[in-house]
This record gives structure tokens, C-alpha cells and sequence, in this order.
């Protein structure tokens, strides 16, 4: 069963990516399955996807970034939780993101 | 707040692949990717998915098939080593006319180990054959024979 995603844990991007920025997007490779495969493993984020990812660095908990990306968007903590707990999740289920903490 | 994640853009040739190319094989792992253009015609197709191995400590061969960032566009090509010299590789598209000029090892990002068309692995033929094709490539003539013989079974292709 996969792992819930939880606000008072620490997240960072996995040893097993490679990301890079082109044109504005976050592109990240897998490479659990031992081959960077831009044909069918391919994840690209967006501008806010971006601003998402950048702050998940290791460092600081969940829920502390939820605050800082709901101040920066001026939106309410519950809508920007939602978006961000559903991205991460699926970042978490492909091993993209591990827990750091 | 948009939804912060969205399908992958399609590879074109412009994709800038290289960066993310040099990465993944640093880290000693393959890359596949769908490859652009005709000058591998017809050993590597347009819209083929090719495969790269990192080359490790282990050399290019006088015939093996490689990647490499060409200097003058940035953007990675997958052509032919036709010539092995004392560290450098002359590098040729077997349906390109001219040689790509010569190239360090560096440079060469890593060999195709696998060609995919229409979800279906191309043998990629025993390693005399492709010595034997990196000596013809060298010829200009020969490069003129194949892409005339193309166009004349093109042409007939068309009327039946």
C-alpha cells in the first residue's frame, strides 16, 4: 500500500532524477528503472509546479511550505494544500521525491 | 493555483536533449529517446526510439553508431564513427554527404544499443557489418549510390 504523504515530514528530490529546467518547465527523468526514458517516463512541471518543486529541498517540513506558497499565491492554506499534497503524492509514488526527515 | 503538473511536451527536433542526455548517461544509466531527421536513413528512422549507453571507460569503434552534441547547432546527433585516430573520431550520417569533422572522446556522449520502430526492436547487425558500412560511408560515391537508389524505390513505391 503507498504511503500518504504527511505535512510534518520532510521531503527532497530523489537521487534517482535527473531535472532540469528547459523552457521555462521543470523536466525530471526517472531513473529507477535503470534508463532515462523521455518516451514514456517523461514529467514536466509547470511555472507553479515549479515553485512547488523548488521548495522541496530538503529542508524545511510540508506544512511550511504549504504556508509559504499560499502567502506567495494569496490563497487559502486548504486550496494550495490540496494541489500540492496531490502533486507530491504522485511524485512520491513514481520515487521521484523521498522523505529526507 | 493552475494544476501544477501537465503531459510532457512532444520531442521534436528542437527538444533541447542533450543537457538532459549528458546527465542521465553521467550517472551511468541509458537514455531513450525519439530520434529526429533522416541522416542515419535508413539504419536510424525518423521518429525511431533509440537507446544510449554511456560508453564508460570503454572506446567508440570504427562503425559504432554514437551520440554526440554537434558544436555548431548545440543539439544532439546520433551518426557514425567512420574513422578512429589517435583519440579522435570522424563522425558521418550514413545518408549525409559530408563528414561531421573530428571529434575527442569527449564529445561522444554515448553508443545506440537499441533502435525501436513502431514499438519493434531493429536488429542492429553483427560489429563487422558495421565497420564494413563505416568504410563505405567514408565514400562520397557511395553515399550518392544509396540516396539515388532511395529516391529511384521512393518513386516506384509511389506508383504501385
Amino acid at each position: 500500500m503507498t504511503e500518504k504523504i504527511d505535512l510534518s515530514r520532510i521531503y527532497g528530490p530523489s537521487d534517482d532524477v535527473v531535472v532540469r529546467e528547459i523552457e521555462g518547465e521543470i523536466v525530471i527523468v526517472p531513473l529507477t528503472s535503470g534508463i532515462g526514458d523521455l518516451e514514456d517516463e517523461l514529467f514536466t512541471l509547470n511555472e507553479t509546479g515549479r515553485d512547488v518543486w523548488a521548495r522541496i529541498d530538503g529542508l524545511r517540513p510540508l506544512a511550511a511550505v504549504i504556508r509559504e506558497l499560499a502567502a506567495q499565491y494569496d490563497a487559502p492554506d486548504g486550496l494550495i494544500q490540496n494541489d500540492v499534497v496531490g502533486l507530491l503524492q504522485e511524485l512520491y509514488d513514481r520515487r521521484m521525491i523521498v522523505e529526507k526527515g | 493555483m493552475d494544476h501544477p503538473n501537465r503531459p510532457r511536451p512532444s520531442l521534436g527536433d528542437s527538444y533541447p536533449v542533450a543537457g538532459l542526455m549528458r546527465a542521465v548517461l553521467e550517472k551511468g544509466k541509458a537514455f531513450r529517446f525519439e530520434a529526429r531527421g533522416t541522416s542515419m536513413h535508413p539504419f536510424v528512422q525518423d521518429g525511431d526510439t533509440v537507446t544510449v549507453r554511456p560508453l564508460a571507460s570503454g572506446r567508440p569503434r570504427m562503425g559504432d553508431v554514437v551520440a554526440f552534441v554537434h558544436p555548431a547547432t548545440g543539439g544532439v546527433r546520433i551518426h557514425r564513427v567512420v574513422k578512429a585516430d589517435s583519440g579522435t573520431y570522424r563522425l558521418k550520417g550514413d545518408n549525409a554527404l559530408g563528414e561531421d569533422g573530428a571529434f575527442p572522446r569527449e564529445a561522444i556522449l554515448g553508443r545506440v544499443v537499441r533502435v525501436e520502430r513502431r514499438g519493434r526492436a531493429r536488429r542492429l547487425g553483427p560489429a563487422l557489418r558495421s565497420a564494413a558500412l563505416a568504410r563505405l560511408s567514408r565514400s562520397f560515391w557511395f553515399t550518392r549510390l544509396c540516396r539515388r537508389a532511395r529516391r529511384t524505390l521512393g518513386r516506384r513505391e509511389g506508383r504501385a
